[in-house]
């Protein structure tokens, strides 16, 4: 017990940091552009996570994929992509008959572009051979 | 002398054993869960993008909620905000959800009047073309002990914080074995000297050791144990290890009725930001509360803080860890705590609602040990303005109305809000009634309330399959047998017109018309109807069923009118949307489920048909009322007034209004004078969630010209009103207009 009545160790105290001082700067701004001159700005958004979506999708991150295809979707309703990706993502979370759902309304938004209703029917066609 | 020596190596023994066996205790406490941490709920991410009309008063509102704090330079830390004019300057915090991690960088956001004109990293000076502002905590299960605490690493903390603490509580921690004698003694002279005890001989170890393992009680048995204890530990753990756990474990007063745990949790209750960054005054202040939190708590007694603070900045200065400079001009600086606000839920109703919703095997237990992340879908600005529009504009009813008021608090006036994103199901808000801490009750989960006219979109839905829009109706009054009685529909404002086209019969709210149809089309494919929509309640194939004679759960009435807003599909509602652990391992999570439930066409009539209600029928006030976008809605008035309803909506956000007695005394006013102000009111103040857009047309729906009053096919330059009107295509109108042949 006679250690316990010893002192030992020398106390390493590294020295106190100096703040530097805070500085006045006043901001310098861009000039802004009008929104209106740059498109639908909800559109715009969700297409960049649209496109976080796909790169998800592309990982085989499914879940992260879905959540921020919903996010895109709340943002944009009628970005028919958007049902397109979600479709891939309950495919490839073997869920046939959400992927079935979201691609019916795939095909609803994305009736007017060609390249598009291409790919949503090759994925129809994909889903209709998993449910035989 | 054997006898003496026996008895020495007998007593040695012994005490070996048993510090063997406090060795095998403190290791069993150690290496498993050291402390309960609470699960705290999140709300879901804020999204800002450039062109986003913004509510810069919520906005600022959250970002204050979110720990950001005014400063009045260019941000360097993090958390730090800078206003001036319509720029903000902000350097976001570093935040984690289940999909992602994001370092804090400085950005610079630029208004042009409430919208973002732009968005730029002031690092890279790229621009940002969408910002997630990370979610706030809403609210935290607490065990029995109601603690809080935010765990910080030895790394972590400043040296002023370990000068201070130290110097306040045990200078000599890194040179003693546990126990000091030196302490003891000097501790004992002192309390002598002075005739009372005025200094503790306990070390930092001794301390934890009686947090830990022992009982408050001052016994020389328990004083015993505590300096084995210590002992032990100081055998088992490395001095830094030793003053991590001490640093978390230690208590620092109350926020209202929860404990304040450890040095991360208090640095934030008490100045508002993280350890790291505490200066020499405030970490001295912190220093200083360990004696005793209350007694030299800034909040309850300030100058006694400051007191005790220069007592341990005076102890620093001693030990010459600071230079008399240092000591001198911290001496001088005021005690500044960040003010708080006394916990309390934030969207209880919605807190309850999600609590049901958590997997089962979350008991209360682990909810409150376990230090689960459990993220949602609620918009903490959606739902505060939710809260002020209900209980404004239940005041203001109030106070048009004397017959209204309630000197009871329980039995007051009540009402309810559920705001939801139609096409993915997210609640984003939801105000249960109107004061939490008076009524628990939620009613718009738990309460079976008649919609009246809000169900009649259910009926012209089952009449669409064999009228159309512009098919006429008879609104001739009419008597029906109900229960063996005779029962005869009136509508609470007279309509002069005889015989009233399909769509004016929906946007006027008219009785007779509805039953009329009703009773064409089948009261038994009515109820198909509603069960199809899920609708829980029983209800009975009545007349009265299309006016909405039977109870519903206001959150499957929204769901219900979420179909029509989302092409036919229905959405179930979503709360949570991920569960995950303390090591950020993802446990659950839950994403949108859909099911077709009518066809893209039929949904798109009904939007339309809804969009009469607000341009020509009974929500018509909703323009005068400031809402200048596109709306489809419904107002919804019950026998004597009992309930008031308005459910309105966009493609991008849906909202139910609920105004009404938990009693079920009369509101004395209709749907569109209750309800529906209340709709306008917190719409106006979201003005990210109105883009101003409106339903496509889907194929399987087509425009044609018919006549304004017979509904058929406009015979060219002779019908006088001919108007435009769309079908389904398979229902399109082939006979021509008979009046005007």
């Amino acid at each position: 017990m006679l250690w316990i009545f010893v002192s030992g160790c020398a106390v390493f105290m590294p020295p106190p940091v100096e703040k530097s001082p805070e500085v006045m700067i006043a901001p310098s701004v861009k000039k802004p552009v009008s929104p209106e001159k740059q498109g639908n700005p909800r559109e715009i958004a969700s297409l960049q996570l649209t496109d976080q979506g796909r790169i998800f999708l592309e990982q085989g991150k499914a879940d992260e994929a879905i959540t921020a295809l919903e996010r895109a979707l709340n943002l944009y309703p009628t970005n028919g992509r958007n049902y397109y990706y979600l479709s891939e993502a309950w495919l490839l979370k073997n869920d046939v008959l959400q992927a079935k759902e979201w691609n019916r309304l795939a095909e609803l938004y994305l009736s007017d572009d060609k390249d598009w209703l291409k790919k949503v029917l090759d994925q129809k066609t994909r889903i209709r051979k998993l449910f035989r | 002398m054997v006898i003496t020596a026996v008895s020495l190596v007998i007593v040695s023994v012994g005490l070996a054993l048993y510090m063997w066996y406090l060795a095998t205790i403190i290791d069993k406490r150690f290496s498993a869960r050291r402390w309960s941490m609470p699960s705290r709920v999140y709300s879901d991410s804020m999204l800002l993008y450039p062109g986003q009309t913004v509510n810069l008063t919520l906005f600022y509102e959250t970002l204050h909620h979110l720990e950001y704090r005014d400063v009045s330079r260019k941000p360097e830390l993090k958390g730090e905000i800078y206003r001036k004019e319509s720029v903000l300057d902000m350097y976001l915090h570093d935040f984690t959800t289940p999909s992602k991690k994001r370092e804090g960088f400085p950005v610079r956001i630029v208004f042009l009047d409430n919208r973002i004109a732009s968005i730029e990293r002031l690092d890279t000076h790229q621009d940002v073309p969408i910002l997630e502002i990370e979610p706030e905590e809403i609210m935290l299960f607490f065990g029995r002990e109601r603690e809080r605490r935010r765990l910080v690493s030895i790394r972590q903390v400043p040296v002023y914080l370990t000068y201070a603490v130290l110097a306040a509580e045990d200078s000599r921690f890194y040179l003693h074995h546990g126990v000091d004698p030196r302490g003891i003694l000097r501790a004992l002279y002192t309390n002598i000297r002075h005739g009372e005890v005025r200094q503790g001989g306990s070390t930092l170890t001794q301390q934890l050791a009686k947090n830990y393992f022992l009982t408050p009680e001052r016994t020389l048995r328990r004083k015993f144990k505590e300096f084995l204890i210590a002992i032990s530990m100081e055998l088992m753990y490395e001095k830094n290890e030793i003053f991590e756990i001490y640093l978390n474990e230690i208590y620092f007063g109350q926020k209202g009725s929860i404990a304040i745990h450890g040095i991360g949790e208090a640095s934030y209750f008490y100045f508002g930001k993280p350890v790291q960054r505490l200066s020499l005054a405030e970490a001295a202040t912190i220093a200083g509360l360990i004696k005793g939190p209350n007694q030299y708590s800034p909040y309850i007694n300030p100058e006694r803080c400051k007191l005790r603070r220069n007592a341990v900045l005076q102890e620093i200065y001693k030990k010459e860890w600071i230079t008399k400079e240092e000591r001198d001009v911290t001496i001088r600086s005021p005690v500044k705590p960040a003010g708080y606000t006394a916990y309390g839920k934030k969207a209880p109703y919605f807190i309850d609602y999600l609590a049901g919703q958590l997997p089962i095997f979350y008991s209360p237990e682990d909810l409150a040990s376990l230090g689960l992340s459990i993220y949602t879908t609620l918009d903490t600005q959606v739902q505060k303005a939710a809260e002020r529009a209900l209980e404004r504009g239940l005041a203001r009813l109030e106070k048009a109305n004397p017959a209204l008021r309630r000197s009871e608090p329980e039995k007051k006036l009540q009402g309810a809000i559920i705001v939801m994103q139609p096409k993915t199901g997210y609640i984003l808000a939801m105000a249960g009634g109107r004061d939490y801490s008076i009524s628990q009750f939620n009613r718009i989960t738990q309460a079976r309330r008649q919609p009246g006219s809000a169900f009649k979109p259910f009926v012209y839905l089952t009449g669409l399959s064999d009228y159309t829009p512009s098919s006429l109706l008879s609104n001739e009054p009419k008597t029906y047998e109900v229960d063996g009685k005779e029962w005869q529909p009136q509508n609470t404002n007279p309509v002069v017109e005889n015989g009233l086209r399909f769509r004016t019969a929906l946007a006027k709210s008219d009785n007779l018309a509805t039953v009329d149809l009703a009773m064409k089309v089948g009261l038994k494919r009515i109820v198909n109807t509603a069960l199809t929509f899920r609708f829980s309640t029983p209800m009975a194939p009545q007349p009265s069923l299309a006016l909405g004679a039977f109870e519903v759960i206001p959150l499957e009435l929204a769901r219900a009118y979420c179909t029509f807003a989302a092409d036919g599909v229905q959405p179930n509602p979503l709360s949570m949307k991920a569960v995950v652990d303390e090591k950020g391992k993802i446990l659950e999570q839950r994403h949108l489920k859909i099911e077709s439930l009518i066809s893209p066409g039929k949904a798109y009539i009904m939007n339309s048909l809804l969009r009469s209600v607000v341009t020509d029928g009974t929500a018509r006030s909703l323009a005068w009322r400031g809402i200048t976008f596109p709306v489809a809605g419904k107002t919804g008035t019950t026998n004597n007034y009992r309930d008031a309803w308005f459910v309105g909506y966009t493609p991008d956000i849906l909202a139910l209004v609920w105004v009404g007695f938990d009693n079920t005394d009369s509101v004395c006013a209709e749907g569109s004078v209750a309800a529906l102000p209340i709709w306008a009111e917190l719409m106006k103040t979201l003005p990210q969630y109105t883009s101003g857009s409106w339903f496509r047309k889907p194929p399987g729906v087509v425009t044609r010209v018919v006549c304004s009053q017979s509904g058929k096919c406009a015979v060219t330059n002779r019908c006088p009103e001919p108007m435009k009107e769309i079908f389904l295509e398979k229902n399109v109108p082939t006979e021509y207009c008979p009046l005007h042949r």
